[in-house]
């Protein structure tokens, strides 16, 4: 939890680093569903994008949503620890996406 | 583990280090998501209000939707936008920005923006900018749905760019015999160390075509900060993500350097039609993605138009390809079976927009399927929607673009 409050408040230092009339970014609101530990889900995939990136996919299977957490840990070194990866993957399954055969009516 | 409170997230992304503070609350009631998201219309700064697929990084494209492809040239406010990293610098003090040329050259160099406009030769060139991943949800029409943000065509643009050669610069510096590869990269940083930083590298051979420039104007304007605002890279031809934004240094290497975003992100098939089965996972020898193929999108109408028998309708859209020019584009009105040249629009040069039109005057009541079909001037056609070959990261669709529309 350290090290998240630390890259947060690099975040903000980079932003106020070249003050005189900084453009305004808006803030938008990307709302995912609740429970099955959405809380971790937030603290990881938050550090580097919006869940714009999760909602804008349509819904994936297991083996997708496995593939693209290993992809943030191995790739975009993503501090998630074994146990919040397998947790992040269930929620992602569970609440964007489906066991093994596509969603009919999804994509 | 401690709970990061959704609402502080979403109120202000500055509040993320302080939310981690407050503890555990209780999580809110569980909103409900339809089936297909549609992500908000929201304005962004030198932006009309854009569908914001994300904003940290920013992916906006066009609240218009198709109709933004009536016309050849791309407004600077409607201009699409899609950044890779989440830290982006909010204010460029041009007093202070430079463009350092380094490395294997004989004087590196130190520019400012004025030293680009005042003291080497201004340039321009009409480009497409088409993101890699542009068009890739209709890869689900025919196939498997594809890796990524499911974009439909409006990760597309057509701007003037206005800037000095890249070869221009790289002779001010002087390149040493032993360089093979050049460096590029811009002012986004990830928001942590040890994530891939976005760069790009071309073969010295590359950029020395005469076509390829660092824009520091965009339809006679600066470009937008959310474009890459003070200059950016230009590949006339070339998918997007080369096209580095905020472009602040050129470092001229002996050696390729590794990259993430060019090894293992932006790539296809490393085969002739670039394409596997279906399906398949990454797992296949890969090759960066580079030149356009042939494309046309259908800008009016959009589908679902209702259309009365016995209107004058004018289909129109737009045609580009890797560069080699648009020689026609074929309209279709009966599903394929015939085809009808469609009339082409003014010329902005061979790596811009084409723009077509077609009348139509429809006859009989109905459902009718418009489809448009370009071909180049050296011969590639657009493959129909059941014949393009399928990546996994849905990279490069250009297949027949197709519009239903009922005449009543």
């Amino acid at each position: 939890m350290k090290k998240i409050l630390l890259f947060s408040l690099l975040a903000v230092s980079t932003l106020f680093a070249q003050v005189s009339k900084p453009i305004e970014m808006p803030y938008v609101e990307y709302p995912i569903e609740s429970g099955d530990h959405d809380e971790i889900v937030q603290q990881y995939c938050l550090i580097c994008h919006s869940f714009g990136y999760v909602l804008n996919q349509g819904k994936k299977s297991r083996p997708y949503w496995k593939g693209t957490v290993q992809k943030m840990v191995n790739e975009f070194k993503a501090p998630i620890g074994k146990e919040d990866q397998q947790i992040i993957v269930n929620y992602l399954v569970k609440h964007y996406g489906y066991e093994s055969q596509p969603n009919p009516s999804g994509h | 583990m401690r709970h990061l409170n959704r609402r502080h997230f979403l109120g202000a992304g500055l509040l993320l280090g302080a939310s981690a503070l407050l503890g555990k609350e209780t999580p809110s009631k569980p909103i409900a998501i339809p089936q297909e998201y549609t992500p908000p219309i929201i304005a962004f700064p030198e932006k009309k209000p854009m569908v914001a697929i994300s904003d940290r990084p920013p992916l906006l494209k066009s609240a218009k939707g198709r109709e933004i492809f009536t016309q050849a040239i791309t407004p600077n406010d409607e201009f699409f936008v899609r950044w890779h990293l989440p830290d982006i610098p909010t204010h460029i003090d041009l007093n202070e920005f430079r463009l350092e040329v380094k490395g294997s050259v004989n004087t590196p160099l130190s520019l400012s923006v004025d030293d680009l406009k005042s003291k080497f030769e201004p340039t321009e060139v009409a480009a497409v900018l088409q993101c890699g991943g542009n068009s890739r949800k209709y890869y689900a029409v025919t196939g498997q749905a594809t890796h990524g943000v499911q974009w439909d065509h409006g990760a597309m643009g057509c701007a003037i760019w206005k800037g000095v050669k890249l070869k221009d610069i790289l002779n001010r510096a002087g390149v040493k015999e032993s360089a093979t590869w050049v460096g590029l990269n811009g002012l986004e940083k990830p928001a942590m160390d040890e994530t891939p930083d976005f760069f790009r590298e071309m073969e010295i051979a590359e950029t020395l075509q005469d076509q390829i420039i660092v824009a520091y104007a965009m339809n006679g304007e600066d470009l937008p900060y959310l474009n890459g605002f003070p200059i950016r890279l230009v590949i006339p031809g070339h998918f997007s993500d080369s096209w580095v934004k905020m472009l602040s240094e050129i470092m001229v290497m002996d050696t390729y350097r590794k990259s993430f975003f060019m090894d293992v992100a932006y790539t296809v098939p490393d085969n002739d039609c670039e394409c596997v089965v279906s399906g398949s996972d990454f797992e296949y020898k890969r090759k960066p993605i580079a030149t356009m193929k042939v494309k046309s999108v259908i800008g009016y109408p959009s589908p679902d138009t209702l259309i009365k028998k016995g209107s004058r309708v004018k289909i129109a859209g737009v045609a580009f390809d890797q560069g080699k020019g648009i020689k026609e584009v074929m309209i279709s009105l009966d599903g394929g079976k015939s085809w009808s040249a469609a009339k082409l629009g003014q010329d902005y040069g061979k790596f811009a927009f084409r723009p077509w039109s077609f009348e139509w005057e429809p006859k009989t009541k109905g459902d009718f399927t418009i489809m448009a079909r370009a071909i180049n001037r050296i011969g590639n056609i657009q493959p129909l929607p059941d014949e393009i070959g399928w990546n996994a990261g849905g990279y490069q669709y250009n297949a027949v673009d197709n519009v239903n529309v009922k005449i009543v």
